[in-house]
């Protein structure tokens, strides 16, 4: 078991800990729902310490990043992020959903899931040995235990990190960092316009990745200028209202990213990436079922969870993926891939929860 | 809360621990009042289940078996069962909390009861966990 590095903190803070992907993290502190509320109208802190963070160095880094990920990132400049992107297998079937980082021409970051990084890192490695590449060429260093990542969310961030001395935070643009930042006695490697709660469409949160002893200086300074710490239900319910897809949930190595419906984190066009030409193909030939959204009737309190089956009449048709009570619209959402034929967005159909039905409204995302 | 209670800290968290009740395994606890016991979810269980956001209550009148699911509570994170911890009739379920599922997590000791059952038969109440045992319980599977 990994622990976060801010656990000692957020313990003071009062959170619930639990096991996140094989991390003891913080789930909550106290109240999810008023976490995300919290995170809509203000300014929240999220640490997100398990997420893995690898550099890819050396002047090889480009053509294995190029070879391995679905975005074109020829595109990218120094300082400038790719957006959500994937890893495929040879199949199309995603591997990760991962965030790409251009440093500079010969050195790149990447942030993934930490249920991926060692099946990240190890894909990364066979490559570069299958591309004929040395540890010369490219090296692959995995950072995430030695560091801390701190994602401020909600319209309040901006006022957050100015009012803590980060002046330049308002220079950042979305999906854009900047690197070796200090602030009084804190020192912060790097700060990026991102996050995983509503940035696609808001641009409102940050995410600030420092070692560790900073790290705590930083989660201190920023509680003591208002934020309120949230946990990763909190997030989760978050993501979901935006109908962003977690791994293992909603997406996996089984999961064509265009049955995801996964559009941003390809580049439409790039075929040379491994499994890019299948998904692709894919994408001419047509699937079978597509990821859909789910919403409830209002006072309906069930929430929808992973393995609910989607009934149309007798026939099961779809399966719930993800779900949750969205505080911002006062409603029971979730996910499901649902088979193409019976895709009747906003229509109802039936959901099996527990043996009973309810009907359920099939949506696009997002949900707020 | 009038009644005693005392804070366990485990790596995960701080939990409350009412004295003058009995536990299950499966995190119910228990008052026994004569022939009455009023029974409800541990601070453990509820903040492991967290937001609870509905219940499922019995009807009054019915038979339960120790070990049966009397009730199903849903949070943002999981549906739980609740399962009797003795057999008996349902006397009283907490109405209350079909509107306030919250009071759950809020009190779960007190305006978080669940049900108060008839008791059947008290040999049963010897196999129900102290507090000492239930805090070993809640040590042991963290």
């Amino acid at each position: 078991m990994l622990r976060t590095p801010l656990e000692g903190i957020e313990r003071a803070h009062g959170a619930n800990l639990g096991l996140f992907a094989g991390w003891l993290t913080a789930l909550d502190f106290g109240d999810p729902i008023s976490e995300c509320r919290a995170t809509r109208s203000s300014a929240t802190l999220f640490d997100v310490s398990h997420m893995g963070r690898l550099e890819v160095d050396g002047n090889k880094s480009f053509e294995l990043l190029d070879k391995l990920i679905t975005k074109d990132l020829s595109t990218l400049n120094p300082g400038e992020m790719s957006g959500p992107a994937l890893i495929l297998n040879e199949n199309g079937g995603i591997k990760d959903d991962i965030m790409v980082y251009m440093v500079n021409d010969n050195k790149w970051l990447i942030v993934c899931n930490a249920v991926n990084r060692v099946k990240d890192i190890n894909w990364l490695l066979e490559w570069r040995d299958r591309l004929g590449f040395t540890n010369g060429d490219v090296s692959v260093k995995d950072l995430t235990t030695d560091s801390v990542l701190i994602a401020v969310q909600g319209p309040k961030s901006l006022e957050l990190l100015e009012s803590i001395g980060i002046k330049d935070a308002c220079k950042i643009s979305l999906l854009n960092f900047m690197q070796n930042i200090r602030v009084g006695e804190l020192s912060i490697y790097l700060i990026s316009r991102s996050g995983w709660t509503g940035e696609e469409v808001r641009s409102y949160g940050f995410e600030l990745w420092t070692d560790v002893l900073n790290g705590v200086k930083l989660y201190e300074s920023l509680i003591k200028a208002g934020a309120k710490p949230a946990g990763l239900i909190a997030r989760d319910i978050l993501r979901i209202e935006m109908g962003y897809v977690l791994y293992g949930n909603d997406i996996d190595e089984a999961v064509s990213p265009i049955e995801a419906r996964y559009w941003m984190a390809l580049s439409r066009g790039k075929d040379e990436c491994v499994g890019c030409d299948r998904v692709w193909s894919k994408y001419v030939g047509g699937v079978n079922r597509l990821r859909y959204g789910l919403k409830l009737k209002r006072g309906v309190k069930h929430i929808l969870r992973r393995g609910y089956k989607i009934l149309a009449g007798d026939e099961v048709v779809g399966e719930v993926t993800s779900g949750s009570y969205s505080p911002t619209i006062e409603r029971s959402i979730g996910m499901a891939y649902i088979k193409v034929d019976h895709a009747y967005i906003g229509f109802n159909l039936d959901v099996d929860i527990r043996g009973n039905r309810y009907e359920v409204k099939i949506t696009d995302f997002p949900f707020i | 809360m009038s009644e005693a209670h005392i804070t366990v800290r485990t790596s995960t968290g701080e939990y409350l621990i009412r004295l003058d009740v009995r536990y299950t395994e499966s995190d119910e606890w228990v008052l026994i009042r004569g022939n009455t016991a009023l029974i409800g979810i541990t601070d453990y269980a509820q903040k492991k289940l967290r937001s609870i956001v509905n219940v499922e209550l019995p009807a009054i009148g019915k038979y339960v078996k120790k070990g049966e699911s009397v009730a199903v509570i849903e949070s943002v994170k999981a549906v739980a069962d609740v399962y009797s911890p003795l057999s008996g009739r349902i006397l009283e379920v907490n109405n209350e909390l079909l509107t306030h599922p919250e009071y759950i997590n809020e009190d779960p000791y007190g305006k978080g009861w669940i049900i108060k059952l008839e008791i059947s038969d008290v040999n049963e109440i010897n196999d129900l966990l102290s507090h000492e045992k239930y805090i070993e319980k809640i040590r042991s599977s963290e």
